[in-house]
């Protein structure tokens, strides 16, 4: 019956109508199994099958791998409905092909010769077909066998106009498997010039085809740029009637014209001024454009229109060129802002926030604030609320600062839990940038916690309390504002740790109110204790035992608090053993002791609050709209602290020996690095390998993207290394290897034994690799640290040496003039002594300098023993496993001559020579 | 603590939902959807976690039936509540189906009302709902009966009203076991178990205690006279066992003897699952050959090993098919068979078969070439059968009857017992 034998395939239509009245998943996958059994018994059966009923078939098997039912057969079928003449059949073929077909599979090079038959076939909509084919499996094996056909297909003169842009396409997709498949040379300005086709559709696709390899290789196909401007003009200047079948609701090619203004936007303006003049005619006929009363009211008009416009402002910004330009474009989008299109609205935004970073339109940007404000405030759609408040942030600067940060924080009231973290992070980098007046600051980061206290996250705190610190000024207005801010009923921990921490620095300042007496304090930040999670209670015992030293008149009171059983009986160990402590601290120690050890706090380096923006960046990664200012800014970025507990652990460590003030995102390095350099140039490399023989921390190395840090610790023949990554970038370190290893000979003198780290360092992140020592026997050499990585892709690698070596054993030994004087003799022998003589490389009047590098070398400086009191004499044991080594030294000064003498004894010779070679490069 | 229970229809629509506890949320119904019924691969587990909530789901004929909790419950206590809610429904209105449960939903609702109390299960005892929710229209309770119906809910024995009367004091015993069977090509056992009921139909008056004695080995031993009945070896090896709330356990545990006051109608006594000495009431043999890549052929025999006088009924035994089977051709000696596309499998059924027979069938099936070089994996062969005893050997020695109140005694009790074995999974491989 010819009229069944139609396109229709009734069988088809039958066994989908009957799936899709299946009741059930069962009852499906029963009817597909018994559809499956009939088509196999059909492609077994020894009669052939003809076109129709194959094409139905695999449609049916089409149809049931779509339902997610794995075929393994009928792919010979579909390979030789290929072959068939009628347009039908060739396309379910392809169809079936493109989907189910795999790449390695047997029947490939049937389809490739099918393939290229059709390719080669007169008839345009066989060509059509067999590269919408190739497009759409796109592997590499259709781009080695294709790739030089299609290129040709694409350039021809006598190929139709719908073939080409099928080719154009088709070739795109290869492309983006296989980068080598477009030739170079001849091929690129042929390619380039299909820009300049008459018709509209090969222009479009060939638009995108272009992008994509201007994107790889921009050099070569420059000369697009002056097609593109001249096309680009030609659709602009063109009234809608011109382009009839490629005009869009009376807007005259859109896609080509967004396609276009992207392709001009991997490009700098353009050079020649001939084309940079009709490319600002363009821009500025778009922009005009937008001003004229809509032709039609349907949204895909305004919708067409506005995508040509938001692609033109686009280039504008990348241009960033003309001024009047950037301007007018801020004004359209300034009209948008307040436009009934939520989309339109966002768009705006977006677009803004990048304008407000070009010097030429910030003031323009600036004129909408209002509107950004209100947008805020009254927007319902979240994401534009979040847009607006990126734009305020992008557009804040000296002048604005107090109203925009008065904005956000009445906003952080209301806003959405989502967005909430990051508006405290924008509050807090914006108020202590532009604070003119600290005061200001510090009520609005109290503001900041009071408000939305779960978000404030613990740089913003630490960096308030590193300001309070540093400015005396604001240190009593502080103390007072967080007094008050504690009387709250509720207030946050955040606030709490916040006001413990300020009162205990600075709570004297407040004293002399009888509204806030010491009595008054302790018992207000008593009440909250109970509330606070063993972090803030520590720290409140911080506070109290300062309270010890600034108000003895209370020291009863706070001696009870250590001595409750919550406290000094507490399952938390922190907590006992502070508890523990400072009780002993309050109750044996005198005043004076007492006064030094809980001194105030010394200042913190002054540094950007980089750990701020580097977690604003983390958060929103490719998101973050730099705050303009920063731009002509110095930056400076210092390795924050990620050990979570050494902010906290400060005041225990004051009481410590030697103890850094390690607090609120000091590293280690930096912290313990008094006379190593703090900052560092672009580009400059530090290795400070030479200092660390006098010094047992700091910095062992920086340069642009890491830092290294070393904190060493000897006892006897044991040293044990601390060593800190710090990753001074915003991008993680990937593959992170250190690796330490000794030469054979150093190998035998020295045991090492190194942690393993994670591969990967985050972005700003710091992190700590211990590396045991022990001495065996005496050694001159250093160990080795390589250190491999990839940073953006690009493998690093530092190798530097290990600062250990013999004097970090060194024993300082206490000897009268006597003994020392017997022991000298002693060790006569010419072979073991060492003596050089050499010319001063630092002052010799700087004695304190030199003892103390003498003390820091490891010896014990024996004073008042030599008959000339300028000489410095030294003794020192030195610790291996096996033995131990006697050393002495005498530096003897020649302030005329500017020169030293360095004479060094020991009972082994090679051990002197290390050491007086070593130390002539010291002074 | 069930915090609520719903149930949906094939295509995720909820049909009855009911929440019990307050920390059950709204869009707990949607959750589950979202996640398990409209899951993108099907979720196999029953339990399954999601943002902290529970949910135990069973499904009957295209019907999910999901219990919610955000609470640590025992996730066996809960099947079983589930389970129990299906036979209370199916003795209400008979067949689960999506239709019956939205034409009854008013019924459902407080069904739900009543076995569930705050999330703790109440009673699910069928005969004892149906004394205070009918399906007959509202009807009038009297005083004295809404009396009766509190203090039989709230009494000891819950499970019988008194005052209950029959012309006829009779009982019916179906002991209904499952067999259970892995076999492997070379006839080999792998694994065997017998589980097993004992349904209770009783139309007794008053309040009568029953004793009920089996050919348990333990209770056998107990009962003194080891020697001689566990030498006949009519005695059988129960490996668990569990009674209907109505027998009284502490009297089990001392004395090894069943006692009970039965509900009045049909209720499930007790379950058992035995795994030693069962007696297998079918053999399969099966012999496959691969001829080349396009042909395979099958031959299966199928033994009967029971007495000859009895006769097993209702055999299907199921052959499965390769997934590329383009043509079968079968031939058999007894019953019928036929190639289902729709199951990939050849299903054989035999009406009516005695015992100590055989008997055979002999396939021919073809197979389409295919790209996949995945070979078969050959499920097993499974069985389905009706046999008249119990494999697991199981016996009924007595069931007495006493009633002190009412002048009937054991002997006026019409009572009949009946063993049916059936298949569970029993499967042969091949």
């Amino acid at each position: 019956m010819p009229a069944v034998r139609g396109d229709g395939m009734r069988g088809l239509a039958v066994f989908i109508s009957d799936i899709r009245n299946c009741k059930s998943k069962e009852a499906e996958i029963k009817r597909i199994n018994k559809e499956l059994a009939n088509i196999r018994s059909k492609f077994k059966g020894d009669k052939t099958l003809d076109g129709y009923q194959k094409k139905k078939y695999v449609c049916k098997l089409l149809f049931i791998f779509l339902l997610g039912h794995d075929i393994d057969f009928g792919q010979i079928e579909a390979v030789n409905l290929l072959s068939s003449n009628k347009y039908t059949e060739k396309q379910i073929g392809y169809l079936f092909i493109s989907v189910l077909i795999s790449g390695n599979s047997e029947l490939i090079q049937l389809i490739v010769q099918s393939i290229k038959n059709d390719l080669a076939s007169r008839n345009p909509v066989h060509v059509s077909l067999a590269l919408q084919c190739i497009a759409n499996i796109g592997s590499k094996d259709m781009a080695e066998a294709f790739g030089q056909e299609i290129p040709k297909l694409l350039v021809s003169g006598d190929t139709l106009d719908v073939v080409k842009q099928s080719a154009a396409l088709c070739l795109l997709r290869l492309f983006r498997t296989d980068p080598s498949v477009i030739p170079s040379g001849e091929w690129t300005s042929r390619i380039v010039h299909l820009l300049n086709d008459q018709h509209m559709g090969v222009v479009t696709a060939a638009a995108s085809l272009i992008d994509a390899l201007v994107k790889k290789n921009p050099e070569e196909y420059k000369g697009c740029i002056s097609l593109a401007v001249s096309r680009l003009s030609r659709i602009v200047t063109s009234s809608y009637t011109d382009f009839q079948d490629y005009t869009y609701y009376f807007v005259p090619a859109p896609w080509l014209s967004v396609k276009l203004l992207r392709l001009l936007q991997n490009y700098p303006p353009p050079e020649d001024p001939g084309v940079r003049g009709r490319l600002s005619e363009c821009l500025e006929t778009i922009l005009n454009k937008a001003q004229e009363p809509p032709k039609s009211k349907k949204i895909q008009h305004s919708n067409a229109k506005n995508a040509v416009l938001f692609e033109a402002i686009s280039l504008i910004i990348h241009n960033d060129s003309e001024p009047n330009l950037l301007v007018r474009a801020c004004n359209q989008l300034g009209q948008f802002l307040s436009h009934r299109e939520t989309n339109l609205r966002y768009l705006a935004l977006e677009s803004m926030c990048i304008l407000a970073t070009s010097e030429f339109s910030h003031e323009a940007v600036k004129k909408h604030q209002e509107t950004v404000i209100n947008a805020l405030k009254t927007e319902r759609d979240v994401s534009v609320r979040q847009r607006a408040v990126d734009l305020l942030y992008a557009m804040c600067d000296k002048s604005n600062a107090e109203e925009i940060v008065l904005e956000m924080l009445a906003y952080l009231e209301t806003a959405d839990y989502s967005i909430r973290e990051e508006m405290v992070l924008k509050v807090a980098i914006l108020a202590e940038k532009y604070a003119t007046d600290y005061k200001w600051y510090v009520d609005v980061i109290l503001n900041l916690i009071r408000l939305a206290g779960d978000y404030v996250s613990e740089e913003v705190w630490y960096r308030v309390i590193q300001i309070v610190i540093n400015r005396d000024d604001v240190q009593g207005y502080a103390a007072k504002t967080v007094f008050e801010a504690l009387q709250a009923q509720a207030c946050h921990e955040n606030m709490v740790k916040v006001g413990g921490y300020i009162l205990g620095e600075f709570g004297n300042l407040i004293a002399g109110d009888a509204r806030s007496s010491p009595a008054v304090q302790l018992q207000l930040l008593h009440s909250k204790f109970h509330l606070c999670s063993s972090m803030t209670r520590a720290l409140l015992l911080s506070t109290y035992v300062k309270f010890v030293n600034l108000f003895p008149e209370i020291k009863s009171h706070v001696e009870e608090i250590f001595v409750a059983d919550s406290n000094l009986r507490s399952a938390d160990a922190e907590l006992q053993q502070r508890a523990s402590e400072y009780l002993a601290l309050s109750k044996l120690t005198s005043l004076d002791v007492l006064a030094t050890v809980l001194e105030e706090m010394p200042p913190f380096p002054e540094k950007e609050s980089s750990g701020l923006l580097n977690l604003l960046k983390k958060k929103r990664p490719g998101r973050v709209i730099e705050n303009p200012d920063r731009l002509d800014e110095h930056v400076k970025k210092e390795p924050r602290e990620t050990n979570g507990t050494s902010g906290l652990t400060l005041a225990s460590n004051t009481e410590q020996e030697g103890g850094s003030a390690d607090l609120l995102g000091l590293g280690v390095p930096s912290a313990g690095n008094g006379n190593g350099p703090t900052t560092n140039g672009a580009g400059a490399v530090t290795n400070n390998i030479q200092k660390f023989y006098c010094k047992n921390n700091g910095v062992l190395y920086e340069n642009d993207i890491i830092q290294i840090g070393v904190k060493t610790e000897c006892r006897s023949n044991l040293a044990r290394l601390a060593l800190f990554y710090g990753n001074k970038t915003n991008h993680p370190f990937m593959n992170f290897q250190p690796n330490v290893s000794a030469s054979p000979a150093l190998s035998l003198a020295i045991l090492l034994q190194v942690k393993q780290v994670d591969s990967t360092v985050e972005a700003g992140a710091q992190f700590q690799q211990m590396v045991n020592v022990e001495c065996v026997n005496d050694f001159d050499e250093q160990p080795d640290l390589n250190l491999v990585y990839n940073y953006n892709g690009a493998p690093q690698t530092v190798n530097i040496k290990l600062p250990i070596s013999i004097n970090k054993f060194i024993e300082p030994t206490e000897m009268n003039g006597e003994a020392f004087f017997s022991r000298w003799k002693n060790l006569s022998l010419p072979a073991q002594e060492s003596q050089k003589i050499f010319k001063a490389a630092h002052p010799m009047e700087a004695t304190d300098s030199t003892k103390a590098k003498l003390i820091g070398y490891g010896f014990q400086l024996l004073e008042n023993i030599d008959p000339n009191p300028d000489n410095y004499v030294c003794a020192g044991i030195i610790h291996t496993r096996s033995l131990q080594i006697g050393c002495l030294l005498r530096l003897e000064p020649n302030k005329q001559a500017q020169i030293y003498r360095l004479t060094t004894r020991s009972s082994r010779e090679a051990v002197s020579q290390h050491i007086s070679a070593v130390l002539c490069q010291q002074f | 603590m069930i915090g609520g229970l719903f149930c949906y229809n094939h295509k995720g629509e909820v049909l009855i939902s009911r929440v019990y506890r307050d920390d059950i949320g709204r869009n707990a119904v949607d959750a589950f959807r979202v996640n398990v019924i409209h899951a993108r691969g099907q979720v196999r587990s029953p339990v399954t976690n999601i943002a902290r909530t529970s949910y135990f789901h069973i499904k009957r004929s295209n019907l999910w039936l999901a219990a919610v909790t955000k609470q640590n419950v025992n996730a066996t206590m809960v099947f079983e509540f589930l389970l129990k809610v299906v036979e209370v429904m199916q003795n209400y209105f008979g067949k689960i189906s999506e239709e019956n449960v939205k034409n009854n939903f008013v019924l459902i609702y407080e069904l739900l009302d009543e076995i569930v109390d705050f999330g703790y299960p109440q009673n699910t005892d069928t005969g004892v709902l149906k004394t205070f929710i009918t399906q007959q229209g509202v009807k009038s309770v009297t005083k004295e009966e809404q009396a009766a119906i509190t203090s039989q809910v709230t009494g000891q024995i819950g499970w019988r009203r008194e005052g209950i009367k029959y012309r006829r004091n009779e009982l019916f015993l179906d002991v209904m076991e499952y067999v259970n069977l892995l076999m492997s090509p070379q006839g080999q056992v792998l694994s065997a178990h017998v589980a097993g009921k004992i349904l209770m139909k009783s139309y007794l008056s008053g309040m009568p205690e029953c004793k009920f004695g089996i050919n348990d080995k333990i209770a056998m031993d107990s009962k003194g006279k080891p020697a001689e009945e566990s030498k006949t070896k009519s005695a059988i090896a129960i490996d668990d066992c569990q009674f209907h709330q109505c027998v009284k356990l502490s009297k089990f545990e001392t004395e090894h003897s069943i006692s009970f006051i039965p509900p009045d109608g049909e209720h499930e006594l007790m379950r058992y699952r035995t795994t030693k000495d069962i007696s297998l009431p079918f053999r399969v043999i099966p012999l496959v050959r691969e001829v080349g890549r396009s042909k395979l052929e099958v031959k299966v025999v199928v033994k009967s090993s029971f007495k000859p006088s009895l006769l097993a009924q209702k055999l299907e035994i199921r052959i499965p098919t390769p997934l590329n089977t383009s043509g079968v051709q079968l031939i058999c000696m007894k019953g019928k068979a036929k190639y289902k596309a729709s199951e990939n499998a050849i299903v054989w059924k035999i009406k009516r078969m005695g015992g100590m027979k055989e008997s055979q069938i002999s396939a021919e099936i073809e197979l389409l070439e295919t790209e996949t070089k995945k070979k078969w994996t050959r499920p097993p062969i499974s069985m389905n059968f009706e046999v008249p005893f119990a494999p697991s050997g199981f016996k009924v020695r007595y069931l007495k009857v006493f009633e002190p109140k009412l002048n009937y005694s054991d002997h006026d009790v019409i009572k009949w017992v009946r063993y049916i074995g059936r298949s569970g999974l029993y499967e042969t491989r091949c």
